[in-house]
């Protein structure tokens, strides 16, 4: 390599850093407040507890990440993760008295949450891209349904696991390897993935490039439907991994499964410095984001230091304060 | 039926005059058309009621072929209001029955449905004004807090620390919290904290999380709800500290209450608030238009505490809920 | 002869360091139609965003009734009376006839709008023109002239003494062009000094009483029409030495690697038919609009079209710019700005994207992706400060080395190159022009569109002339002249064109 390019690196690595550390700065400050305001914040159980229950809109905000690069946005996943546990409860419930308690039932649960995620993400894919409506539109539109659906299963109450079945399957949330939980586990392998995914290969170069220009890309040869189809698979495949890891928590699913999962994690995505018009996409981001809003949640219990009628409160201006960080960042860092 | 002898334990009346009907007074000619406009099912609670309430049309259709209902489940208040201006307007109803979304918003409209003649029968939240409806039937949320609140006082003693999982904030859950409080007053428990798990399983099991790393002695928790009471009992399940504390939910799950018939020592009891009270209401609202009985009035189905030892009494397998 | 109403005398104009306009002397008359017509790039609409107002000039006088004025933007031209009509109409597509005439002057009976007067006024201002459309219709509702109309109409409305028309008649066919002229017809007999700029030189002949030809900035030629033809014009226009910019051309070529039949697309393109050989560089010349550009993505399957393409002899698959890449034939486009590069994006991941497979196994290999950025930067002579910076921040020339580097980076075996040039320096053209050649000459074989003449001319082997959707000829050795070529563009019958 030549001069001037390590030149040019070391001249540009500063603005690289300011703008990258917005959200991880929240974050910081987030730690630090917590570790002031109670000291069993820091604690094992609590750091834990924590990151588990970050696993289910985390792995589900990694996909939103490719999604949202790509130029989309998917507002069905709440009601999707509903829907696919509701569906994974019934068969497993159906298929108890012909296979019994056993591991068999739950590896087709499994599979039944994998393949309903891959359906309904293609479905939202295919209508986005082939038939050519708004993402918007079309995820608002299957948002309605699944949660309509997932009612309708539900008789309008809640789904249950058989109690000996869930018994067998509850390690999967509850228990890990070397005191670290499966979805904490599981998480971290899906970031570390998504991360890979969209730097390092092809797909996430393709989903940035259809971002940022569309037609640039169809110039370009890149197949821009698939792509597009690609994210919200990708996307609901995920969204089928944590229903898999959300199952054995409660063992049950209803209505209100999953409600503003979607909102949650778009706005983990934008924390994390994904554009949301697209064209630039951080999984890392993500997960910081996705914490940042764990985190509030945390605080706010473990504090009650102010009414909980202003969580909410809270929460909004963080999320806002997050993002400002960030744009003054990116003005600075401006060439 | 389990079923039937329930309804029996809180609308006498109901029954006793359906009987009357039955047999007594002559069917009409006429037929009438009800309208039910209730919340969608977006919890536990709600589920059951709305089981209750199509369980209860289907069945009053059968028996009085005279009788026709319009159903309609809203998501919030709005379309609650543009369903019933819908049921006026177009389906010429004689009675309505309403569980109104939220108070204040459907005072009005409910009151322009009474003005223009038809039966109004107002079903657990009473609307901001007084003497609209003419039949009120409703839990009693006081009484559902004030249920349990005693019990905490009798069993738990001076210097004893409690948690409490609210619901979603309304004047709902305003009135049983402070009915709760009114009842531990003076007996020395101590309220660690209340925050909101939002009648909601996943939101109580991260707010039970979070208390039980917050305070390493709790002896009780009342969950106010026994959706939420199955989130925060599965908290205290991770945490291997089941043996410290018990938890009261509320509103009789039939879950929970199969679990206190096999005398789970973690549910020592627990406090109705009957989503059936639909049921009453819409029974009474079409004796009221197809026999001559005096149905008008206000309708109080009181809480009452499940034991272990009356447990049987409140479990029905066919609901939801 | 009358005084000149509007005139502008030794005006000199440069953008940065480039000069685009040499000593200019130009003059408007009332009841005169005065043509400007040359080359793109000639420096016409510099001229006329002068006269209007919208730029001012680096040196020299705008003269308003003989005396210097010094406009500070068109709204004062326009407040003097002078009005220059965009090519790209400037009406809200939204709003109807009667707001578009008034728009920014609507006339009001207290704070309201007094829509009944501005109808009146609106359709007796149409009426000049001769024009029936409805004042209350909605602009995206009316044809293309009925629109030019209402442009016109709306310059009438604002009283102008001075009317800049650019390029009138390119969206309009040759009745609604016959229309137009009638009515500039009556403006120059109302007494309007009219400023006419086309394309079209048989218009021009018709239409001008004076001709002012322009030639790389230059003031080549003025004389009263009646003294030309367009033949003179022409030749006028495009005169100039042209040994040097260009490299020799290859004589010897192989087989064909690219054969289209009837080619069809709904609407721009009728039953096109070409053959390219092996290290053969063939142009595309026609005027903006004969669809050469739609050509050639329909070929490389970025447009649904009808008819057959093969590349060696093998059909190609249509619609899939996937499958032309495999069969080794990429497109460059004319657009760079918006198809072309990703302008937010750094350099490195702008070159590697159409080929972005060559540097992929499961990851991308980004070693390898910064060793193909350094050498393109070599190849193709790229000038970034800061080889990380985003490709919007490039000059004009350099973005364009780029998209020639990573369409280069695909290793096609045809390349479609349009408009190679477009806005870019002189000195890069004939680097970009070697290159072209070079390519030729390895054994590739290249097709050119361009809508500069000497470009194609210098470049091609042979030149394909489109007009109107359709393959207007194809010229081959000495036939290859910028007479020919216009007057094939403009539809004219060619003189001695040998049949395709």
């Amino acid at each position: 390599m030549s001069d001037t390019t390590s030149t040019a690196a070391a001249r540009h690595f500063p603005a690289i850093n300011l703008h990258v550390l917005g959200p991880v700065l929240a974050l910081l400050l987030l730690i630090a407040l917590g570790a002031w305001l109670n000291p069993n914040f820091l604690s094992y159980g609590n750091v834990t507890n924590v990151l588990a229950r970050s696993a289910f809109i985390g792995i589900i905000a990694v996909g939103m990440t490719f999604v949202i690069t790509a130029g989309g946005i998917d507002l069905s996943v709440g009601s999707m993760a509903a829907f696919v546990a509701g569906l994974m409860i019934l068969a497993m419930n159906s298929l108890i008295p012909i296979m019994g308690v056993g591991i068999p039932v739950i590896l087709c649960g499994l599979a039944v949450a994998m393949i309903a995620g891959f359906i309904a993400g293609w479905l939202n894919g295919v209508l986005i891209a082939k038939v050519r409506i708004e993402a918007f539109i079309v995820t608002l539109g299957t948002m309605g349904i699944y949660r309509s659906l997932v009612t309708w299963l539900a008789d309008g109450g809640t789904l249950s696991l058989d109690f000996d079945l869930r018994a067998l399957y509850r390690p999967v949330y509850y228990d890990g390897i070397l005191g670290v939980g499966w979805p904490i586990i599981v998480f971290a392998l899906v970031a570390i993935l998504g991360e890979v995914l969209m730097r390092r290969t092809a797909f996430g170069r393709h989903c940035a490039a259809i971002g940022a220009n569309e037609q640039v890309a169809r110039y370009s040869a890149v197949n821009v439907d698939r792509v597009r189809i690609a994210t919200f698979v990708l996307l609901g495949m995920l969204v089928g991994l944590a229903t898999i890891m959300y199952v054995p928590r409660l063992g049950s699913a209803s209505a209100s499964t999953g409600v503003l999962w979607e909102l949650e994690a778009i706005a983990a995505v934008i924390i994390g410095g994904t554009v949301l018009k697209g064209g630039f996409g951080r999984v890392w981001g993500t997960v910081v984001g996705v914490l940042i809003l764990s985190l509030i949640g945390n605080i706010l219990n473990l504090a009650s230091m102010v009414s909980p009628y202003l969580n909410g409160t809270i929460q909004g201006v963080i999320v806002i304060l997050a993002v400002v960080l960030q744009r003054e960042r990116k003005a600075a860092g401006a060439r | 039926m389990k079923r039937r002898s329930f309804l029996n334990t809180i609308a006498v009346a109901a029954v006793a005059a359906g009987g009357f009907t039955a047999t007594g007074a002559v069917a009409q000619d006429e037929s009438y058309t009800i309208g039910v406009a209730i919340p969608s099912a977006t919890h536990g609670f709600m589920g059951g009621l709305n089981f209750h309430a199509q369980d209860t049309i289907r069945r009053l259709e059968e028996t009085y072929p005279q009788l026709s209902f319009v159903l309609a489940t809203a998501g919030d208040a709005g379309t609650m209001v543009n369903d019933i201006e819908d049921m006026v307007a177009t389906r010429d109803i004689d009675a309505l029955v309403v569980l109104p979304f939220e108070s204040a918003p459907l005072t009005s409209p409910v009151q322009a449905v009474a003005d223009a003649g038809i039966w109004v029968t107002v079903v657990d939240r009473g609307l901001s004004v007084e003497g609209i409806e003419d039949l009120y039937v409703a839990g009693d949320n006081p009484g559902f807090g004030r249920v349990a609140g005693e019990y905490f006082a009798e069993t738990l003693s001076e210097g004893d620390k409690i948690v409490v999982l609210r619901g979603i904030p309304t004047t709902l859950d305003n009135e049983r919290v402070e009915a709760f409080q009114a009842a531990i007053e003076g007996s020395g428990i101590e309220v660690l904290d209340m925050q909101h798990g939002n009648w909601n399983r996943d939101d109580a099991f991260n707010v039970m999380q979070d208390y039980l790393s917050r305070f390493a002695e709790i002896d009780a928790v009342w969950a106010a709800d026994d959706d939420m009471a199955i989130g925060a009992l599965e908290a205290i399940a991770q945490s291997g500290r089941a043996e410290e504390m018990w938890v009261v939910g509320g509103a009789g799950m039939k879950q929970i209450i199969a679990r206190m018939m096999e005398g789970d020592p973690q549910l020592p009891v627990n406090v109705t608030y009957p989503p059936a009270q639909i049921s009453t209401a819409i029974e009474l609202t079409a004796l009221g238009l197809i026999s001559s009985t005096p149905v008008s009035g206000r309708f109080i189905i009181g809480s009452q505490l499940i034991t272990p030892e009356n447990a049987e009494n409140f479990y029905f397998p066919d609901s939801p809920f | 002869m009358t005084a000149p109403v509007l005139a502008i005398s030794g005006v000199s104009h440069s953008f940065g360091a480039v000069q685009v306009l040499f000593d200019i002397d130009f003059d408007l008359r009332p009841g005169e139609v005065h043509a400007l017509i040359g080359e793109n790039g000639a420096g016409k609409s510099t001229t006329m965003k002068i006269l209007a107002g919208y730029l001012r000039p680096t040196s020299g006088q705008i003269l308003l009734n003989g005396a210097p004025v010094s406009f500070t933007g068109s709204q004062q031209a326009e407040a003097a009376g002078i009005v220059m009509i965009h090519q790209e109409f400037n009406l809200a597509q939204q709003l109807t006839v009667e707001e578009n005439i008034f728009l920014g002057r609507e006339i009001k009976r207290g704070p309201f709008l007094d829509h009944r007067r501005m109808q009146a006024e609106s359709r007796a201002l149409l009426q000049r023109l001769n024009s029936n459309v409805d004042p209350r219709a909605r602009v995206s509702d009316i044809s293309v002239p009925n629109r030019q109309m209402v442009e016109i109409a709306k310059a009438l409305g604002r009283e102008a003494r001075v009317l800049i028309m650019d390029e009138p008649t390119a969206v309009l066919t040759a009745r609604e062009t016959e229309i137009l002229l009638e009515q500039i017809d009556r403006l120059r007999a109302a007494g309007t000094a009219i400023l006419y700029t086309s394309h079209k030189l048989d218009e021009v002949a018709r239409i001008a009483d004076r001709v002012t030809v322009l030639r790389d900035g230059r003031h080549v030629l003025e004389a009263p029409a009646r003294e030309l033809n367009t033949d003179r014009m022409a030749e006028a226009m495009v005169g100039r030495e042209l040994s040097g910019l260009f490299p020799e051309k290859p004589e010897v070529f192989g087989d064909p690697v690219l054969q289209v039949e009837g080619l069809s697309v709904p609407g721009l393109i009728q039953d096109a038919g070409f053959t390219l050989r092996r290290g053969e560089v063939l142009g595309f010349a026609g005027l903006v609009g004969a669809g050469r550009t739609e050509l050639m993505e329909a070929v490389v399957g970025l447009r649904p079209a009808s008819g057959r393409i093969t590349i060696e002899g093998k059909p190609l698959k249509p619609g899939s710019v996937m499958a032309a890449r495999s069969a080794g034939l990429v497109y460059l486009t004319e657009d760079r700005k918006e198809k072309g590069l990703l302008l937010g994006k750094n350099l490195r991941q702008n070159l590697t994207l159409l080929a972005l497979d060559r540097f992929t196994r499961i990851l991308i290999d980004r070693k390898a992706e910064a060793a193909a950025l350094d050498r393109a930067v070599a190849e193709f002579d790229i000038r970034a400060g800061d080889l990380n910076m985003n490709a919007g921040n490039l000059s004009g020339g350099n973005q364009q080395k780029l998209l020639l580097a990573k369409t280069m980076l695909a290793e096609p075996r045809i390349v479609i190159i349009d408009e190679p040039t477009r806005g870019i320096d002189i000195g890069t053209k004939q680097q970009i022009y070697t290159f072209i050649a070079g390519l030729a000459a390895a054994g590739k074989s290249v097709i050119v569109v361009s809508s500069e003449l000497p470009e194609v001319i210098g470049l091609s082997n042979r030149v394909v002339v489109m007009a109107a959707g359709r393959i207007a000829g194809i010229l081959e050795g000495d036939d290859i002249n910028e007479q020919t070529i216009v007057r094939l563009a403009m539809g004219m019958p060619g003189e001695e064109v040998k049949a395709s």
